[in-house]
């Protein structure tokens, strides 16, 4: 079985990581059960939920459709990698609670780091999101808690006010 | 009540909330034990069959393979709340049927074995309209129905009459009358975390502990008891933070004493999950139900009678899903003032998969065809769709037909502001032209808002405990599903104590640990847990004020406490002191209480008559839409809504509540149905069964009404199953004032509409040709 | 799920990954995103996947704009269509179309060669494409390279002209030859975001000085087995003024689009349903706003 493994490189949270994979292995698996990783959620499984996004160099993705040996060479950012000893919750993390965002939370981390990857995106665009554009930014995660309007409200308010 | 509240009433974040938004809050699907297996289900091939014989030897070479078990392999009880339902099947009866389960040594090589499996069957051809089932010629479906003797239909699983009034007086004197059958659609909850559980036994001795996403513990260690012929003690449910319930994990369903068996057989832990195909097979749904309401109004516009028979489809096996009628019989006969109901309701066996429970509980399917009569009513008598409401509306100090006491009552106010809010009587009477037709739709609700009486007790126990540095335990029965029950309860003792928020620690996941409680359901956990944890309060304080005013050397009384003082006058003592030197000084004792409430609520008597709630939630919502004429879909574009929370508690918390039952009440209305073919599920995957997304939501402007009832905590009454129970009569209503068009059924999906459209276009055309 | 995976990262590699297979069976994949969706279900053991995803060269990965025409490399994912200046400003029915796919997640590594591929009826950057008469550049296990019209390309619902020895390489659209133009993708579903079209329609008209309709292309997608192009319609409003079209001829237009449809039912939606909302969107692309 050895033989059919593949080598592969990568940076996971700022951390560097060489692992040998068989290739049919799925990043989310990869995330959660090899490197235990557990605030990858697996809400779906089938690219519709959202729960499961991390970033892979900076682009928000689902990890449940997305190959580990397509990793090789990258970065990926999980919703670990956002808390330091120095700063716990990331801006956004304090946004989603500051305005009621997380009730049962199983989706609540991807749609953080999703938020992470628009806002860096606006932040190059140098341009401040409309509210419409901020719900079309979430339109690949689904809650079934809030009703998404304080989900929106938050990822709004961190992203309209760029400093942080 | 009038004291200074400086928590109660202002947003508090989710107190667990940090652990969920950093992805360190540990879900069934994260729990991993040392040496654990994992299981998985084989599930009936057809929705109906006989199984000639079942061969596992195949799967069991598989390396890696522990345990195999079918029926023939477990000596258990039959589960569900009429003990219908094996937990392995003999035979087929729906397609969600459990055949056999496997335990391996990793879900890759569990999921091999299903497939090595092999199942012989003989399909039989299954039963899944409930008319056709209450024919006398069609046969027995679930053998362990009683419905014979008890009903005298073998394929009847639960009826409930009620009336009051005098049906025929009533009849007689009304100016208008309007019969209306209404059918709806079957939809799922849609957690966002799957149903999961990892069951531990340790043969060393005979303990079994499961992380079980149950709502309800006690009723769930127990029902576990009882289907594995174990002692309930022996069990120790610990809950996992849990991702979604919304009424979903009200019953214990057949995989999770299987698992447990697995865990038994094999002395090893065994995990459990479902991937979101089988989410949508074999997880709860919301009753289908076919409704023919009969509903009169005098000359006046007043309610004279409702005449109500409920056809639900139970499905193979019945679950607490078939007592929605309890809910149902109380919004026939007292949402708004009614002289005269009659109510029955039938659950039937089918073929199809068993319902379970759903927030909201039968009301909204009610509530929708109670609304959707009062916009019918209203129109035949001339009358305004908000006057026909307003004339009938609920008040303070009613006790109506069925004995429900509504000592305070919002339900004019909500729908005064529900109506001006969204300038409705204006906007209902607005006529548009065009692509896009706008429309604004009322309805109102009634819900228990002080627990329910349906289970011996509806109690709560409660236990503080105050350490030696000021930090307080809140150990309650109470369940956290993400509805923010912990920040309540954080809240009112921190309002009570004196204590800051970040001092408190609530703890609510162990059986072992937590006194009972009857889990969460019918809106009721801020209710009666919070009166339980102020109850402890009480006793609490007194121990408190007694060693405080020896230490301060005053009278006994009471003392103010603030900022993590105990004070009177000029005097005050820190109240960690107060609970050291209650400990090594005189009496000797740990600052410890516990305290048990039960609602003052009573048990319905043999006719359904009582007072089963401590009190009663009121709410209304106005619902503008538009629709597109060109291709049938609706744009819900703002849902006012007002409720009769007693007090607001948490505004953060209720509003999240509420924005989030509207928008499952949207579902409901527009996109939402689990589509079945001859009892196969055609739509099981979140691709094809469409939530909202964020894109589709509307504006959600939420007026609280504070009416301060006396039974709840603050004055607070239960607000979580509310706003999603008028949603989509309220849809409807505008749907139908936007287009002048009648629906008879939900989703009102575009194509629903569409036709609809292009009929009444045809007719139309037809007509004035004719001329 | 178990599969074997080859990852080229070349040209060269990958053709000889190609000889390499041809007598088992293998399958293409870019991005995934239904590659797996197929395999997760699916209980095949001995599968070969070729990963195009690593692949280096800037034919496959680029996108390159050219007086005659812009190229757009198979392996280029749907929100780099979406995001590019070039797109954006000459195809908007192309960016419109990119931008209403699934979800973000998936448009960060769905690619458009990979949505060509599957060969849905209801792709939404294959409607878009076909109305701006996009041609395929196939490259052959050989080396060299087959060139086919997009509309061609497609054969079936999940059938193309591609076979077992190639590879889908780029797309090219023809460059615009005027400058004014009125481009747009109108998509039906159920919700407003994470949808597959119930009815999809693609428009791309090049407008002279005078507004007149100097080229144009229309596309339907969900409505028949392949995306289909409205030859007669797009011939129809040949010379006509885009801001000037009378209602008569926006039926005609709408009548003509939806004779070319031949829709069934499925779960999603009835072919009554599909043909009705086709003719009703057909006939809102001249309402004016």
């Amino acid at each position: 079985m050895d033989e059919n493994l593949i080598p592969i490189s990568f940076t996971i949270n700022g951390e560097k990581v060489s692992k040998r994979i068989l290739p049919s292995l799925i990043l989310i698996d990869l995330i959660r059960d090899q490197l235990q990783l557990k605030g990858t959620k697996p809400g779906c499984l089938e690219g519709e939920c959202g729960a499961c996004t991390v970033l892979v160099n900076g682009s928000a993705v689902n990890s449940c459709l997305y190959m580990a040996v397509n990793i090789d060479g990258k970065e990926i950012l999980t919703i670990e990698g956002l808390s330091s000893i120095e700063q716990p919750l990331h801006p956004i993390q304090e946004k989603m609670l500051e305005h009621g965002a997380v009730q049962c939370g199983f989706c609540t981390c991807g749609i953080v780091l999703t938020t992470k990857a628009f806002g860096e995106e606006c932040k190059k665009e140098g341009k401040i999101p409309t509210r419409k554009e901020v719900k079309k930014s979430l339109e690949g995660h689904l809650c079934r808690c809030t009703g998404y309007v304080k989900i929106i409200d938050a990822a709004e308010d961190y992203l309209t006010h760029p400093s942080v | 009540m009038d004291k200074n509240l400086n928590i109660i009433g202002k947003s508090k974040p989710k107190l667990d909330g940090k652990e969920r938004v950093s992805g360190r809050a540990v879900y069934g699907h994260d729990i991993e034990l040392p040496n654990m297996l994992h299981a998985r289900i084989l599930r009936s091939q057809y929705p109906c069959a006989r199984i000639k014989s079942i061969d596992c030897t195949k799967a069991l070479g598989l390396e890696g393979v522990k345990c195999i078990l079918t029926a023939q392999d477990v000596d258990v009880n039959r589960i569900g709340y009429k003990r219908d339902h094996p937990v392995l099947k003999k035979d087929a009866n729906c397609q969600r049927d459990e055949i056999a389960a496997v335990a391996a040594t990793s879900k890759e090589i569990a999921a091999k074995a299903l497939n090595l499996i092999h199942v012989e069957y003989e399909e039989i051809e299954g039963i899944f309209d409930p008319f056709e089932a209450m024919k006398e010629e069609s046969r027995q479906i679930n053998l362990h129905g009683k419905g014979k003797d008890l009903y005298g239909n073998k394929n009847i699983a639960e009826s409930f009459h009620y009336s009051h009034g005098e049906l025929e007086k009533q009849t007689k004197r009304s100016k208008v009358i309007v019969s209306r059958r209404y059918e709806l659609p079957r939809v799922t909850h849609c957690c966002m975390a799957t149903s999961n559980i990892t069951a531990d036994y340790s043969t060393m001795d005979g303990r079994l502990t499961l992380y079980a996403s149950t709502q309800v513990p006690f009723l769930y260690q127990r029902d576990m008891a009882h289907a594995l012929k174990m002692d309930p003690s022996l069990i120790r449910i610990i809950q996992p933070v849990i991702g979604g319930g919304f009424g979903s994990k009200l019953d214990m369903y057949p995989f999770e004493p299987i698992c447990a068996l697995l865990s038994i057989k094999t002395g090893k832990p065994v995990q459990l999950l479902y991937g979101r195909e089988e989410e949508f097979l074999a997880s709860p749904t919301r009753q289908t139900m076919i409704i023919d309401l009969t509903s009169g109004a005098d000359a006046d516009g007043k309610f004279t009678f409702r005449e109500v028979r409920i056809t639900m489809d139970n499905g193979a096996y019945t679950s607490w899903g078939a007592t929605t009628p309890f809910v149902m019989m109380q919004t026939y006969s007292s949402l708004y003032q009614v002289a005269a109901c009659d109510f029955q309701a039938k659950a039937i066996y089918t073929n199809n998969p068993f319902a379970g429970s759903f927030r909201g509980y039968g009301n909204p399917q009610a509530t929708f065809s109670i609304e959707r009569n009062n916009d019918l009513l209203a129109d035949e008598l001339g009358l305004g769709k908000d006057e026909i409401r307003l004339i009938n509306a609920n008040y303070p100090g009613e006790i109506t037909g069925q004995g429900l006491h509504f000592k305070t009552c919002g339900a004019k106010p909500a729908l005064t502001k529900v109506i001006e809010a969204s300038n409705f009587i204006r906007k209902n009477r607005e006529k548009h032209k065009g692509r896009y037709l706008k429309g604004v739709g009322l309805a109102s609700m009634l819900h228990v808002g002080g627990g329910a009486k349906i289970y011996r007790s509806d109690g709560c126990g409660t236990r503080l405990k105050l350490d030696h540095y000021g930090y307080l335990d809140i150990i309650t029965g109470s369940s956290e599903i993400g509805q923010g029950s912990e920040t309540v309860l954080a809240m009112i003792a921190s309002q009570e104590l004196g204590i800051p928020m970040k001092h408190i620690k609530v703890v609510n996941t162990d059986t072992d640990v937590k006194p009972w409680d009857v889990g969460v359901h019918a809106s009721r956990t801020s209710f009666v847990a919070g009166n339980s944890l102020l109850g402890a309060i009480r006793l609490m304080k007194q121990k408190l004020d007694r060693k405080a005013a020896q230490l301060m050397e005053c009278e006994a009384g009471e003392f103010l406490y603030e900022n993590g003082l105990i004070k009177r006058d000029k005097k005050e003592i820190r109240i960690d002191k107060v609970a050291r030197e209650m400990h090594f000084g005189s009496p000797n004792e740990l600052c410890i209480v516990e305290y048990f409430y039960e609602p003052e609520s009573s048990f319905q008597d043999k006719q359904f008559m009582g007072d089963v709630s401590g009190n009663y939630a009121f709410a209304s919502q106005a619902v503008e839409v538009e629709v597109d004429t060109f291709t049938g879909n609706v744009k819900v574009r703002d849902v006012y809504v007002s409720q009769d929370v007693g007090r607001v508690l948490n505004p953060m918390g209720l509003q999240g509540q509420i924005e989030g039952g509207v928008a499952t009440g949207i579902g409901y209305a527009l996109t939402e149905e689990m589509i079945y073919e001859k009892g196969y599920l055609m739509n099981p995957s979140f691709h094809e069964y469409k939530l909202l997304t964020a894109v589709d939501m509307p504006d959600i402007h939420f007026y609280p009404i504070e009416t301060l009832d006396e039974a709840g905590p603050y004055g607070s009454k239960g607000a979580g199953e509310a706003p999603l129970i008028p949603t989509a009569a309220a849809i409807a209503n505008a749907v139908s004032n936007a287009l002048g068009i009648e629906f008879l059924t939900l989703p009102l999906s575009p194509e629903k509409v569409l036709k609809a459209w292009s009929e009444k276009k045809q007719n139309e055309l037809a007509n004035s040709q004719s001329i | 799920m178990n599969f074997n995976i080859e990852s080229p990262t070349s040209k060269e590699e990958l053709l000889n990954c190609l000889r390499n297979h041809q007598s088992g069976y293998f399958r293409l994949a870019a991005g995934f995103t239904d590659l797996l969706i197929e395999l997760k279900k699916s209980k095949t053991e001995e599968l070969t996947v070729i990963n195009l995803s690593q692949i280096k060269d800037k034919q496959f990965t680029g996108i390159d704009i050219q007086p005659s025409g812009i190229r757009i490399g198979a392996l280029v994912n749907v929100a780099q269509i979406g995001k590019n200046q070039s797109i954006r400003k000459s195809f908007p029915v192309l960016q419109q179309a990119a931008d209403a796919l699934a979800s973000g997640q998936i448009r960060e590594v769905a690619t458009i060669g990979g949505n060509i591929c599957q060969a849905s009826p209801s792709g939404d950057l294959s409607c878009a494409l076909v109305a701006l008469k996009a041609s395929c550049e196939i490259l052959k296990m050989d080396g060299t390279i087959r060139h086919e019209s997009l509309n061609d390309f497609f054969r079936g619902p999940a059938v193309t002209s591609l076979q077992k020895n190639e590879v889908l390489k780029s797309i090219v659209i023809p460059a615009n030859q005027t400058n004014k133009l009125k481009s747009g993708f109108i998509k039906i579903g159920k919700r407003s975001a994470m949808e597959c079209s119930i009815v999809s329609i693609s428009y791309h008209f090049q407008l002279g000085a005078d507004a007149a309709i100097l080229h144009s292309g229309i596309a339907i997608g969900a409505v028949a087995p392949t995306v289909i192009f409205c030859r007669e319609a797009a011939d129809f409003l040949h010379k006509l003024n885009v801001n000037k079209i009378h209602e008569t001829d926006q039926l005609k237009v709408a009548e003509l689009i939806q004779q070319s449809a031949s829709p069934i039912d499925d779960q999603r939606a009835s072919a009554w349903y599909r043909n009705e909302v086709l003719f009703n969107s057909a006939k809102s692309i001249f309402e004016q706003d």
